[in-house]
């Protein structure tokens, strides 16, 4: 993003804020369980030029893959418990 | 931002990466930092080979077709966000900020519904419970040759990159659920990747609640979806007419649906014809309702047919109450219309016309029934009223119409019952519209009888049998209409008004339509007290029974010394014309008469109607003529004995009077002549003497003519009629009807036995009408010859009396010329007594005539007795002619009678020939 002077940069943010504000109640509406965090880093690689498609595939994947954890980590207090 | 360098854009990506797993993946506790980074930096080589694989699209994507995917899917699985998402997205493209609002929008669709990271994912669990798997027969197979430490102590944990293939299933390109896709999406990604397709398959199947919900969803969706794609919208739109219908249904006049006249709804002919065929239907109940509603208000004369009109118009309030409702429905439903919303969103508001159509059928089909009967009920009034209702509620093959009917049916029939309820238990006819089965008869409509004059019991009121509703029956009308007859005529022919009243008052009852048997039983009880109340009451009050003994014992002759006393003293007044004959002297003789006889221990309120009287005169009668005896017979019992009944009094009295008369007078000729017989009457010619001898066998025979009828008529026929009216009056559960019936009976039983109303049967078909009174006519012609021959007996007689003066003058003359007058005695005794100027010949003549006459008469009479049907008037003629003495004679056709010589007859009488035998012969 080109640098810009502050008035103009600071009312970009507030817009940029209230985009993630419509967008995050937009996926409440269809029940992203995105949190408004995962979200701004979405936005912000989509508006990069990531394919969408892909980044929704990467989400899927990670969310995946933290279950994946939590399993393991439950699977690792068990065993330590039972050891 | 296209400005931007290649490489700023990857950091930026790379920066949005490792917050991405930052984010995701909270390193455990017992991990050390180098693993952590080890794993993060495997994630971001995954990510970015993902990335890599499918590079931004380089074509201008639709920023429509993303949002639209998402429209589509909130309106068919949640219709109220999907407003909620049009404003959002609205705002959103307002924004100046993003550049790729698409994408974004395509990621959220992508991961709409995706499960929640916090629970428990399945999938992944299987996933994971297979990487271990994996995990260890590695670690069996290649026993210490890991890579490295770092590695193997993880474990599992590392996913070695050579397994790819391994899990396939959590590949990054497969991880979207193909499920949550709509089918074109997931047609697109199975085209584009096209060795996925078994592994999805595959996931499917291991997935089978998934895979039995997907179909449901995708036929519902793809139907709304046509319905929707293929959906125009009408001119007015639905939701107007929605709005205007409540008014039409309460049958008002609106922008779209105006009314137009005799009653018409006018439809907008912009709508398509669905829409109008619905609207036909619904135009229906508001067609009826202004039907009914100008029905309800047209005012009508007569109590049921308002009745009717009040139960409709609470009907057509419980319509309005409906037709209320709807309306609040109607309001909520376009309350939450969404404008936006295929077919204005109405689908989904609840409330369409159809449904309107669905809601109104019941009140419809209520609606028609009422209309039905209004028509019905122009033409009818009172019980055909009842009677067109209650068969809809009893006939109507459809249960709901007839519990509609049976609801109707207590409102109308009301006042039917309140007017049942004072004439059963008042005996007024308070039916100002004559809508009653009982009609009061008017004065125009009484049957008048000759006398001009009516009869209360019979007249007064009458059964209109088509007023009669079906909810009784027409037996049990006819009990209806004798209680309230009865009550009335105690009322007021009977003056017994406190009764009347005190009954009312006691046993009133509250009756109304539904429970037939408790109404049946109240009409019973009613029945029984009014009917033994009323015979009460002529007995003990009017002493019916006495002046029908009266009248028998007076009218009909039964009081024999009063009779004969009467005849005695009346006979010289008599005999005199007809215009010399005054009441005074009349009933100065029936007075005398009740004096000298038996009679005046008799009750004086019977005596007091006795009356004696003139009928009325034609020129050439004489009082026997016209004298007639009367009894009075006052208000209520000439409900018994009506003036019919008086009638026939009358012509038996007349007719037993003329009998009477006869027998008198031959009884007075018989004692003349035998007292003379001993007397004046000695006679040296044999002339004289055979003539007197004949007279006297002709007179023997008129007398016993004449006792044998009076015996016949007062001992067979009166007194055996009286025994069966005794018996039948003295029954248990007589009715006043009963009473007249029985007494009607008698009186016809008397006339038509007592010779007065018999016909001769031979000719009834040629000549019936001649033939109506014959044996009146026979017996009429009798009694005038028997009569005529009296009076000739006393001519011949008087005859005898001055031929027995001249003879005893002749013999005080004879004593001084003996010779001579025995010469001039002898000669005439050959010739006509009496001399030449002697009245003899003819008076013998006469008498021969009137003899050989009486007896081709009484024979004739014999001979149609003979042949009569009734057994009792065949014993007459039997008894008459007990020794055979008379040969009956047939007519063999009228005005031909063969009479036979009296010599003939004579020997055929003594061979003994029966009665069939001689007119055989």
């Amino acid at each position: 993003m080109p640098p810009a002077p502050g008035t103009h940069e600071s009312e970009k943010q507030a817009a940029a804020q209230q985009a993630v504000d419509i967008l995050h109640e937009i996926s409440t509406i269809l029940n992203c369980h995105l949190d408004r965090r995962t979200l701004s880093c979405c936005i912000s690689m989509i508006e990069n030029g990531v394919n969408p498609e892909a980044l929704a595939a990467v989400v899927q994947f990670l969310r995946k893959e933290a279950q994946k954890e939590k399993f393991r980590a439950q699977d690792a207090e068990r065993d330590a418990r039972a050891g | 931002m296209a400005s931007l360098s290649s490489s700023d854009k990857d950091r930026r990506i790379n920066v949005s990466i490792n917050r991405l797993i930052a984010q995701h993946i909270n390193p455990s506790a017992n991990f050390t930092n180098e693993e952590v980074q080890a794993r993060q930096k495997w994630y971001a080589e995954q990510i970015k080979a993902a990335f890599d694989e499918k590079p931004s699209s380089a074509l201008a994507p639709d920023i429509n077709h993303a949002s639209d995917l998402i429209k589509r899917k909130l309106v068919q699985t949640n219709p109220g966000q999907a407003l909620r998402f049009s404003n959002l997205y609205s705002r959103l493209l307002a924004l100046p900020v993003l550049n790729q609002k698409w994408g974004i929008l395509y990621l959220l669709n992508q991961l709409a519904d995706s499960p929640d990271p916090l629970e428990d994912d399945p999938d992944a669990y299987e996933e994971y419970i297979a990487e271990e798997r994996a995990e260890r027969r590695q670690k069996l197979d290649r026993g210490d040759r890991h890579a490295t430490p770092d590695v193997s102590k993880l474990g599992a944990n590392v996913i070695p990159p050579n397994i790819e293939d391994e899990f396939q299933p959590s590949s990054l390109r497969n991880a979207v659920p193909a499920p949550r896709q709509p089918p074109r999406e997931e047609q697109m990604a199975d085209e584009t990747d096209p060795e996925s397709m078994a592994d999805s398959s595959a996931a499917a199947a291991s997935n089978p609640r998934e895979q039995q919900s997907r179909p449901q969803t995708r036929d519902i969706f793809i139907k709304s979806q046509l319905l929707s794609n293929n959906y125009t919208p009408s001119d007015p739109s639905e939701p107007t007419l929605l709005r205007d219908l409540p008014y039409t249904l309460q049958g008002l006049s609106s922008a779209t649906l105006p009314f137009g006249k005799n009653y018409t709804l006018d439809l907008p002919r912009s709508l398509p014809t669905p829409l109008i065929s619905i609207l036909n239907t619904l135009a229906e109940p508001s067609l009826l309702y202004r039907t009914l509603e100008d029905f309800v208000k047209t005012p009508d004369k007569g109590l049921l047919n308002q009745s009717l009109r009040a139960a409709i118009s609470n009907e057509l309030r419980a319509y309005l109450t409906l037709v209320a409702t709807l309306e609040g429905q109607i309001r909520t439903a376009l309350a939450s219309i969404d404008d936006n919303a295929p077919r204005n969103g109405i689908g989904k508001a609840g409330v369409t016309l159809k449904r309107c159509v669905v809601w109104t059928r019941e009140a419809t089909m209520g609606l028609r029934l009422m209309s039905v009967i209004a028509e019905e009920s122009k033409r009818k009034k009172g019980g055909q009223l009842i009677s067109l209702i209650h068969a809809f509620s009893s006939s109507h093959g459809d249960p709901i119409v007839g519990a509609f009917a049976e609801r109707l049916l207590t409102p109308v029939t009301r006042p039917f019952y309140d007017i049942l309820r004072h004439w059963v238990y008042d005996g007024e006819l308070s039916d100002p519209f004559r809508e009653f089965f009982v009609h009061e008869n008017t004065e125009e409509e009484m049957p008048k009888n000759k006398a001009g004059s009516s009869n209360v019991w019979e007249d007064k009121y009458r059964v209109v049998k088509e007023m009669i509703p079906s909810i009784i029956t027409e037996e049990f009308a006819m009990k209806i209409f004798l209680i309230g007859k009865s009550l009335n005529f105690i009322h007021h022919s009977c003056g017994d008004a406190a009764w009347v009243e005190s009954y009312s008052k006691e046993s009133s009852k509250e009756l109304r339509y539904g429970d037939t048997a408790t109404l049946e039983t109240w009409i019973d009880d009613a029945y029984k007290t009014t009917m033994r109340r009323l015979l009460h009451l002529m007995t003990s009050k009017f002493h019916v029974f006495e002046h029908i003994g009266a009248l028998k014992s007076y009218i009909l002759l039964g009081q024999g010394d009063f009779i004969a006393l009467l005849m005695e003293s009346l006979a010289a007044n008599l005999d005199r014309p007809a215009g010399a004959q005054y009441r005074h002297t009349l009933t100065a003789q029936l007075e005398h008469a009740i004096r000298g006889s038996n009679a005046q221990y008799d009750n004086p309120e019977v005596l007091r109607r006795l009356d004696a009287r003139m009928l009325q005169l034609s020129h050439g009668d004489i009082g026997w003529d016209c004298f007639t005896l009367e009894y009075k017979i006052d208000a209520p019992c000439d409900v018994i004995v009506s003036d019919w009944g008086n009638r026939q009094y009358l012509k038996v009295f007349n007719f037993l009077w003329r009998i009477k008369r006869v027998e008198f007078a031959l009884g007075a000729v018989w004692r003349k002549v035998t007292t003379g017989s001993r007397g004046v009457l000695h006679t040296k010619h044999t002339v004289v003497q055979q003539a007197w001898k004949t007279t006297q066998g002709v007179m023997a025979e008129m007398v016993h003519f004449v006792g044998q009828l009076q015996y016949y008529i007062l001992f067979e026929v009166i007194e055996a009629s009286w025994t069966e009216l005794q018996a039948k009056l003295r029954q248990e559960d007589i009715t006043l009807d009963d009473m007249i019936e029985a007494h009607t009976k008698y009186l016809n039983s008397i006339t038509h036995k007592g010779l007065l109303g018999a016909r001769r049967r031979r000719f009834a078909g040629s000549e019936s009408q001649e033939d109506e009174n014959s044996y009146m006519i026979q017996l009429g012609e009798l009694l005038r010859t028997m009569l005529s021959y009296c009076e000739c007996v006393d001519g011949l007689y008087s005859w005898s009396v001055s031929d027995f003066m001249q003879r005893q003058e002749s013999d005080l003359i004879s004593t001084s010329n003996v010779t001579q007058r025995r010469r001039g005695g002898g000669g005439q005794e050959e010739e006509i007594p009496g001399g030449p100027t002697s009245e003899f010949p003819v008076l013998q003549e006469r008498l021969k005539h009137l003899g050989d006459r009486f007896r081709s008469k009484l024979q004739l009479l014999l001979g149609d007795l003979a042949y009569q049907a009734d057994v009792d008037l065949r014993f007459l003629g039997v008894s008459m002619n007990f020794n055979d003495i008379y040969q009956p004679v047939r007519r063999k056709a009228k005005g031909t009678p063969a009479a036979p010589s009296a010599a003939a007859e004579k020997d055929r009488g003594g061979n003994g020939g029966g009665v069939e035998k001689s007119t055989k012969a």
